[in-house]
């Protein structure tokens, strides 16, 4: 049997504080880049989390919005609200771990990512209101036509003042 | 002669008075109690009652005698008020007004279990006064000593799919049929004649697996409230009515009644989901709005125009069967009611016949091609070019539509033609009806069919058949575009629409008539009345559970002919037909 080590938040903030310490004391050239390499592993750590965040947040709001109303809950968080429409409307979003894991890939400059989410996406089509049941089917709520499907969440995420926000979203197909 | 057993107008033509708040405050005003023709129950005289409602009034009551109550809500002072009740069972009902104001209860309480239910009533709450609002609040009768019951009535959905004739202590006669957790489809058999069924928004409480609550509020209509009790085993009933008649009179009593059970629909909800409707949710941001419910509005959101106004949009537009438009139409959410219809036929290209109706000229054809014929009346006249669809049903049976150029009234025809027997009808849809003249009217017509090699029958014909009242059918149209046909009584149907989880939602109605074509092979017509003014056909086979049928509509942006197609399934029966039956004396039975 093999033990995986644990890669969690709390674990990662906690290994963090203690490398921190001597790393803070240290000030030799040696321990500079090491320094170095450390603060970029710290960073790229800080912002994978970061964007995991802001993709369960999203996710979060969508599950919990009505009707209709998670393209406006889910605008703030895109660094272009316009970005919010994915061409459907998106009613639940689950993660598929039947798939591969989450993919989330900083670019470089630390400026850019691009995460790769395998999902079960329900999506809601609205009913034209063109005849008398369709109207009725709105008039009570509902007026929808949901389907599940497997998805994968292809998202563009960028990086201003510090903050990560969704450049663009993408449902693909499996 | 004692008189026919129909009203002038029926309920969705009567132009019911807009009410105002001081009219009804005064109707109100002079009457004391609600009137009963049965005697009232002394249950509740003498006693004093505290009723805790969840989220709600506590109601403390004393009763003096059989008809006159106390009330303190809450810590207000205690007003006098005339009120009557009635037993059914373990249960006791009662209701009255509060004085000098324009509201009320209604209460049902289990004495075996001490729960309550309490129905809030009052007048002038939306913008028509005349339509009584309510809220439902559940809770318990205060027991000294004792914890509060922990279980509630609740809202379910096991009263759906149920049908009930009743006749209450004065006389009146009903059929109520629930085939919805929000509304109810109902046939006043004495007081209308029973010539078309209606629906209302609704309530469904239940109280234990034997007895019930149910409400109706008749918008759009009076705006009358009913609710009662009910007794499933036993088909009994006792509750209220309270609302303004055609006349603006006040109709305020309790009444008893005993009823038939006239069977059981099927239901679509996942097996084990037991749950009634809740309301609407508030907007965002927004409180709760009390009394809260979906109502259907159809006669306020229909196109309403005049004749001239029809005969514009008709010289600008009149369509048939044109191609359904956007990525999503074919079998998608854009499908409509068009997206389980299957191919066009084009059995008919190239062929030369006669329709011979016994009432209404002949109407020659020359089908150029599958969506392309030639038609001319009674051997007269320039062959007239036409766009058509047919669609066969069963082989040998063909649905085909086209609209009539420079007819006065814009009509359409919707035709079965029946290839095995030589037999015809046709739907004879028109415009310029007398309410709206964007409302479609129909006439049906037999005939036959002349063409060579077919030698159609010199009397037989088609006939109008009552084989499918009583019965109830989904039709699922495309995703998410299901509604089920109630064929309520031999004039006219109700259509349900389902919820997202598939419960009954809203519902309404209008006339329909119905043809046999032959043994599981059924062709009717409903009319959308003071909802939309549709004329909507279409022809059934039980033995494939699918139905092909022709729409014919005008509004705004003119008249439209277009296609509907469905599959279905059988939801089952009631035994109405009984009820409709006239008596030797012309009575309905």
């Amino acid at each position: 049997m093999t033990n995986k080590p644990s890669s969690s938040r709390r674990t990662f903030l906690k290994r963090g504080a203690i490398l921190a310490v001597p790393l803070a004391a240290a000030a030799t050239p040696a321990a500079a880049l090491a320094d170095d390499g450390l603060r970029s592993r710290l960073a790229k750590l800080e912002d994978d989390a970061a964007i995991r965040g802001l993709h369960q947040n999203w996710l979060r709001e969508i599950n919990n919005a009505n009707h209709g109303e998670a393209g406006e809950t889910v605008a703030p968080r895109f660094a272009n609200p316009e970005a919010a429409v994915v061409g459907q409307r998106l009613r639940r979003v689950a993660a598929d771990h039947g798939r591969e894991p989450d993919v989330i890939e900083i670019a470089p400059d630390g400026k850019r990512a691009s995460g790769r989410f395998h999902c079960i996406v329900e999506t809601e089509t609205p009913i034209a209101k063109d005849c008398t049941l369709a109207q009725m089917a709105h008039a009570q709520g509902s007026g929808f036509v949901h389907r599940t499907e497997r998805r994968v969440l292809k998202v563009d995420y960028a990086k201003a003042n510090g903050a990560w926000s969704i450049a663009k979203v993408e449902l693909a197909a499996t | 002669m004692s008189g026919t057993p129909y009203p002038k107008e029926q309920m969705h033509r009567i132009a019911y008075t807009k009410l105002t708040k001081d009219q009804i405050s005064g109707k109100l005003n002079a009457v004391s109690a609600p009137t009963s023709a049965s005697p009232l129950s002394d249950v509740f005289a003498g006693k004093s009652i505290r009723i805790v409602t969840d989220n709600g009034p506590t109601l403390s009551y004393t009763f003096n005698g059989n008809n006159q109550l106390s009330l303190t809500e809450g810590n207000s002072s205690a007003v006098n008020a005339g009120y009557g009740a009635l037993t059914l069972d373990s249960i006791a009902f009662f209701t009255h007004m509060i004085p000098n104001t324009v509201r009320g209860y209604a209460v049902a309480i289990d004495r075996k279990t001490n729960l309550a239910t309490v129905f809030d009533l009052w007048f002038c709450g939306y913008k028509d006064n005349r339509e009584v609002q309510r809220e439902i609040y559940y809770g318990y009768v205060e027991q000294p000593g004792q914890d509060p019951p922990k279980s509630r009535h609740a809202t379910t959905d096991r009263m759906e799919g149920k049908g009930f004739y009743w006749k209450q202590d004065a006389g009146a006669e009903t059929l109520e049929l629930y085939p919805s957790t929000s509304y109810s489809n109902f046939v006043e058999l004495s007081r209308f004649g029973g010539e078309l069924s209606f629906c209302a928004p609704s309530d469904y409480v239940k109280i234990d697996d034997n007895h019930y609550i149910y409400t109706r509020t008749e918008c759009e209509f009076s705006g009358t409230f009913t609710a009662y009790v009910l007794d499933l085993n036993r088909v009994e009933q006792a509750g209220t009515r309270l609302g303004f008649n055609a006349n603006d009179d006040l109709e305020y009593y309790v009444f008893r009644g005993n009823g038939k059970w006239l069977g059981q629909f099927a239901r679509f909800e996942k097996l084990g989901d037991e749950r009634g409707t809740e309301p609407p949710p508030p907007a965002p941001g927004k409180p709760a709005v009390k009394g809260a419910r979906r109502v259907y509005r159809p006669f306020e959101t229909m196109p309403k125009m005049t004749r001239a106004e029809v005969d514009a949009v008709c010289a600008k537009s009149s369509t048939a069967f044109e191609a359904p438009s956007g990525p999503a139409r074919a079998g998608g959410a854009g499908a409509g009611m068009a997206g389980n219809l299957g191919p066009n036929s084009d059995w008919l290209a190239g062929k030369q016949l006669t329709l011979r109706y016994d009432t209404l000229p002949a109407m020659e054809y020359r089908f150029e091609d599958a969506e392309t014929l030639h038609y001319r009346k009674d051997g007269r006249g320039e062959w007239i070019k036409a766009r058509y669809h047919a669609y066969e049903s069963c082989p040998g049976v063909f649905l085909f539509g086209h609209l009539l150029k420079d007819e006065p009234n814009h009509d359409g025809h919707m035709v079965v033609a029946d290839f095995d027997q030589g037999l015809v009808t046709v739907f004879n849809g028109y415009l310029n009806t007398p309410y709206f003249a964007n409302e479609a009217g129909v006439k049906i017509h037999f005939g036959v069919i002349e063409m060579d090699g077919l030698i159609p029958p010199k009397y037989r014909r088609h006939e109008l058949t009552d084989e499918m009242v009583g019965r109830s059918i989904t039709q699922n149209y495309s995703p998410g575009l299901t509604s089920m046909h109630v064929y309520t009584t031999p004039h006219s149907l109700s259509w349900v629409i389902f919820t997202d989880t598939d419960s009954g939602g809203l519902e309404w109605s209008g006339p329909a008539g119905y043809v046999k074509i032959r043994d599981g092979l059924y062709f009717m017509y409903w009319l959308e009345e003071a909802c939309n003014g549709t004329l909507g056909t279409i022809l059934v086979n039980l033995k494939t559970m699918r139905d092909v049928g022709i729409g014919y509509v005008c509004g705004a942006r003119g008249l439209n002919m277009g296609a509907i197609g469905a599959h279905e399934r059988l939801v089952g029966r009631l035994d109405v037909m009984p009820f409709y039956r006239v008596r030797e004396s012309g009575r309905l039975e």
